[in-house]
This record gives structure tokens, sequence and C-alpha cells, in this order.
């Protein structure tokens, strides 16, 4: 009963980071519909700002996570306006997913050369303490991580459901050609969603330093899950996120503890495939056009 | 191009590629059978992908299920080496082949980018089973003989095999485009709701293709495997095999017949030759020349050249 309480405790603690690094990736699929395969990549980047903040500053990776965010908030308007854009523009929806692979590349190359190949992890002060509940233990670094994840995708939610900007992100999310007849101005409302996605995916990097070790080739896998999370959740809403990263981080924790530490992402896979084929919309998800 | 221009230009390139090994260098029939390699997979994703626009981006599973099959055919039944890769190759085809005809009609109802993440998830779970279950020893590795008659050097004789894999492919993938088929797949890409409500049997087109394509990169899969000579769940189930496959489809041009080749070709030599001295720099090389490529592009280069044809006669 113990070990099955404390494998729930666990996923839930996981499932906590894959939401909060899925949710960016679940935005701009929802209101651009581009799939953002450099979004694994901006997750790590967050990451090394992070150990970056600690190693050279003596900063609180959690501290960072303003700064942190507030510079991929202008990187990712930014890359949205030049890159993404004339992409989308030029040509298919599917070269803009090449691009975006081609933007892992050379982020993924540049990382490797500034930060070196080998695993990184963040320890913050209170790394080795730890609460007891009954027989059940959690340590602080994941407690905190969990805390982290559930402020900052309310904070998300706060953002898109309570304020002028979400309100103009959701707006071209349902049409974009009806929102520009309103007046607003689609493009920049694109740079936003992007600005506003790389932000909180950064913020997820900062989360998931002080929890698992990374390297930059872990981008793909980062991807992936976000991918995961957004099928099995939902597309675009922060709920759909949150659901669908708590589902996976149990699918994960589970599949370790009673089938294999080996198959936890084969059983992710699989999930993924089989939850496409019966309900591509996610279990929050509203008919999207785009699935069928 | 006039049609007998056409086929006398690719004759020749089928001579010339034939006749390369007699002068190459051994490092360069090694580039030349990893091009043919390319240019395999290339035009057996671009069956699917640029015929009917269902943009594979898993279809390293099919190269891994042909490679494992033909392992695994050698580790269980010891065969006589030539025996051996012979059936090994054709059983790696039919097994690919077999395994996408199971999946075909779920995933085929699946569209654009949702189709392209299926097939990549269903990658990864056979990647995963194969390097964690131990029937299939894909953590371990597999070891296969050394198949390469005396008379030949291996990089040679494996050059050859391509190059038959290659022209076979090419004659299916012409034949394909000039069928009934080929007709009914481009309606597809083009407008799939109308075709079927035209009367193109678009399901059933859809799945032949899915599994003829899966069989053809199946086939180069087992031979793959045997130019390795050993491999693991890791050597052929890879990403960059999936990606490759749709840049050199991309580059040469989709839908057209020698896109895939000349994408294969042009891609091989600029990462294998001209890159070999900047191997810290490759992954951002690569990138540069994606982007690149599809903003500068997106037609491929046939497009580029039809464009600069046409307005050269205006």
């Amino acid at each position: 009963m113990n070990l099955l309480l404390q494998t729930l405790l666990d996923g839930l603690v996981l499932g906590g980071v894959f939401s909060l690094a899925a949710a960016g990736f679940s935005l701009i699929f929802g209101v651009m519909n581009v799939v953002n395969l450099t979004h694994g990549i901006i997750v790590l980047i967050g990451a090394y700002l992070a150990w970056s903040a600690q190693h050279f500053l003596g900063l609180d990776p959690l501290l960072a996570i303003p700064g942190i965010m507030i510079l991929l908030f202008f990187a990712g308007y930014a890359y949205q306006r030049t890159l993404i854009q004339s992409a989308v523009d030029r040509s298919s929806l599917l070269a803009s997913l090449l691009v975006t692979f081609g933007v892992a590349l050379v982020l993924r190359n540049l990382l490797v050369l500034v930060y070196g190949p080998d695993f990184k992890s963040i320890t913050p002060s209170y790394a080795f303490t730890n609460i007891k509940l009954g027989a059940l233990s959690i340590d602080m670094v994941r407690l905190s991580a969990l805390g982290a994840s559930l402020a900052l995708i309310a904070l998300l939610a706060f953002v898109l459901y309570r304020t002028d900007w979400g309100r103009v992100i959701r707006a071209t999310a349902q049409q974009d050609f009806a929102a520009g007849l309103c007046g607003v101005n689609v493009r920049h409302v694109y740079g936003l969603t992007f600005g506003v996605a790389s932000a909180f995916a950064g913020a997820a990097g900062a989360v998931i330093g002080i929890v698992l070790p990374f390297a930059p080739p872990d981008e793909g896998h980062w991807t992936m899950k976000a991918f995961a999370v957004v099928v099995l959740g939902g597309v675009g809403s922060p709920a759909g996120a949150l659901l669908g990263g708590l589902l996976l981080g149990l699918i994960n924790t589970f599949t370790a503890q009673f089938i294999g530490p080996a198959f936890p992402n084969a059983m992710m896979f699989l999930v993924l495939v089989l939850m496409l084929m019966i309900r591509p919309n996610g279990l929050l998800g509203s008919a999207f056009g785009g699935s069928r | 191009m006039k049609r007998p221009l056409a086929i006398v230009l690719i004759g020749a390139a089928i001579l010339l590629l034939g006749v390369l090994p007699f002068f190459a260098l051994p490092y360069h029939v090694r580039v030349g059978q990893l091009f043919l390699l390319s240019a395999v997979l290339a035009l057996g994703w671009h069956i699917l992908g640029g015929f009917a626009g269902y943009w594979s981006f898993g279809h390293t599973a099919f190269v891994g299920l042909g490679a494992f099959a033909a392992g695994l055919l050698n580790f269980h039944f010891k065969l006589p080496p030539m025996l051996g890769f012979v059936a090994g190759t054709l059983l790696g085809g039919l097994v690919s082949a077999g395994f996408a005809a199971l999946v075909a009609y779920p995933v085929l109802r699946l569209r654009g980018i949702y189709f392209a993440i299926a097939l990549l998830g269903m990658s990864q779970v056979l990647g995963e089973l194969a390097q964690n279950v131990d029937a299939f020893q894909g953590a371990l590795g597999l070891t296969l003989p050394d198949v390469a008659p005396d008379a030949l050097r291996p990089e040679v004789f494996f050059y050859y095999c391509f190059l038959a894999l290659a022209v076979g492919s090419f004659a299916l993938a012409a034949w394909i485009r000039s069928s009934k088929l080929g007709y009914g797949l481009a309606a597809i890409r083009e407008d799939e709701d109308t075709a079927r409500m035209l009367g193109v049997p678009t399901e059933r087109y859809k799945i032949i293709t899915l599994v003829l394509s899966a069989g053809l990169t199946g086939l180069a899969g087992a031979v793959y495997a045997y130019s390795l000579g050993y491999f693991t769940a890791g050597s052929v189930f890879r990403v960059d095999f999936s990606l490759n496959m749709i840049l050199h489809s991309l580059l040469g041009g989709i839908g057209t017949l020698t896109g895939p080749v000349i994408g294969a070709a042009l891609l091989v030599f600029v990462t294998n030759v001209l890159l070999g001295q900047l191997l810290d720099l490759h992954l951002l090389v690569t990138g540069v020349l994606v982007i690149a490529l599809v903003l500068l592009a997106p037609n491929g280069l046939l497009g580029v050249a039809r464009r600069w044809r046409e307005r050269k006669g205006r």
C-alpha cells in the first residue's frame, strides 16, 4: 500500500513538471497550429540559464525564474516574427516543422559549444532536506518543484483568461481572420504567443534543472514529452496541459515501478499512439479540425 | 524534359554509378554506398510522403524491422551465409510490409501532423521494445556473417546491392507515378475528400502505398544490417534516418520522380565530404542548411529549376 502511495506521489511531482514543460508547447500548437520542435531546446536553455545564475551569481534557481522568463519572452517574440512567420508565409505548416527542427539543431550545437556535452545538475541549498508524511517521504527539492510548477501554470491561466493579452490570444486562436477584422494585429499576437510560450518553457527548464540532470541531447525527449502531454490532455488550454502532464507522470512512475525501469518511454509512446487513434482531441480538447 | 532524353540521362547515370567502384577510392565507394542507401530510403518514403502527401516522421521503424528480421533469422537458423542474406533481406521486406499492413488502417485515418507524430511514436515504441525486450537482443546487438564473395571487396559488394535496390525503387516509383494508383495518390494529396467523392478508393490506395513504402524500406534495412555486420537497436532505429528521408525528398522536390535521388546525392556529398573537417559544427551547419532550404527553396531544387526555365522561356 505504501509503495502504491509513494509511486502515486512521485508520479504527481513528476507530472507537475511535465505539465509546466508542455504548457507553452500546447499554447503555440493551439493558437498557431505550429508544432514547435524548438520547444525542448528552449526548456533546456532555461535550465542552463538557471545553472549559470546559480554558478556565477549564486542565485537560487527558483528566484532566477522571472529573469529567465523576461529574457526568453523577447527571444521567443523575435524568433516568431523572423523565422517562423516567414516559414508559415512561404510554404506549408509542415515546412515550419522543418524550420523549427533546423533551429533546434543549431541551438543544440551552440549549447554543446558553450556548456559542453556533459550532464549538468543544479543543487539548491535545500537539496538534502526531507519531509515525512506518515510513511511517505518527499524531499524539499521535489516539493518546491511541484509548487513552482502549479503556481506557474496558474499564472499562465491567469494571463490567458484574465488579461487583455490573453483575450486577444484566445480570439486569434478561435479565428485569426475574424480577429484581424476586429482590429487585432494578428502577427503581433502570434509573436506574443510565442514569447509567452517561450517564457514558460524557460521557467519549466529552471524547475526541471533542480529535479533532474540535463544535457543538450535531451531536447528531443522534452519536445516529445510535450507532445504526449498535449495529445493526452488536449490542445491549447493550461487545464489540458495540467491533466495530461499529471497523467503522463503517473504513467511514467507506475510503469517504472511495476513493469520495469526500462519501459516508461515505450509505454508513453504506446499511450500516445493509442490516444491519437481513439481520441485525437485529447481528454479535454474541443473538436479540432486539424486532426482529421 | 523530353521523355527519350530523360531515359537516356537516367540510363547514363546508372551506367556511371555502375562503373564508379572501378575508379574510386574505398572511402568514396563508402560515400557512394551511403548515397545509394539514402536514395532507396528517400524513394521509399517519397512514395507515401511525396505522392500521397502523408508525411511519415517514423519511417526508421521499417528500417529497424527489416534489420531485426534479417538479424534474428540468421541468429536462430544457421543458414549458409549467402542464402541467409537473400532470405533475410526478403524476410525483412515482408515483415516490414506485414507490420505496415497491420497498422495501416488505424494510422491512415489520421491526417497531417497527427499522422506524422503517430508514426514517430510508433517508431519510438518499436525502438524501445527492440532495445529492452531480451528476445530481440537489441541491446546486446546481433552479428551477421560476411556475405561478400571473395572476388569483391565488401564495400564494393554492398555498393552494388544498394545500387540494385536503388534502381528497383526508382523503377517502382516511376511505375506508380504513371499508373492509375499514382494519379489516385496525387488526387489524395491535393484534396482527399474531393478525391473520395469522385470515386477514388482512397483507403485502399493509401494502404497499398504505405505497405509498398514500408516493404521497400524494410528491404533496405535488412541489407543495411548486413553491410554493418553488427548492429544494435540504436544503429537501426535512428531518428536521423526518418529525418533524412524527408530532407532529401524536400531538397530535391516533393512529388517529383528524380527529386529524392538528387536530394540524397547532394546532401550526402555535402555532409560527408565538405563537412568532414567541421565535426564540432556538424549539427549547426546541417541546421542552417535545413532552414535555408525551407525558406529559400520550398519546392526543392527541381522547383527552382522549373521556375528558372519558365522565366527564361518567357
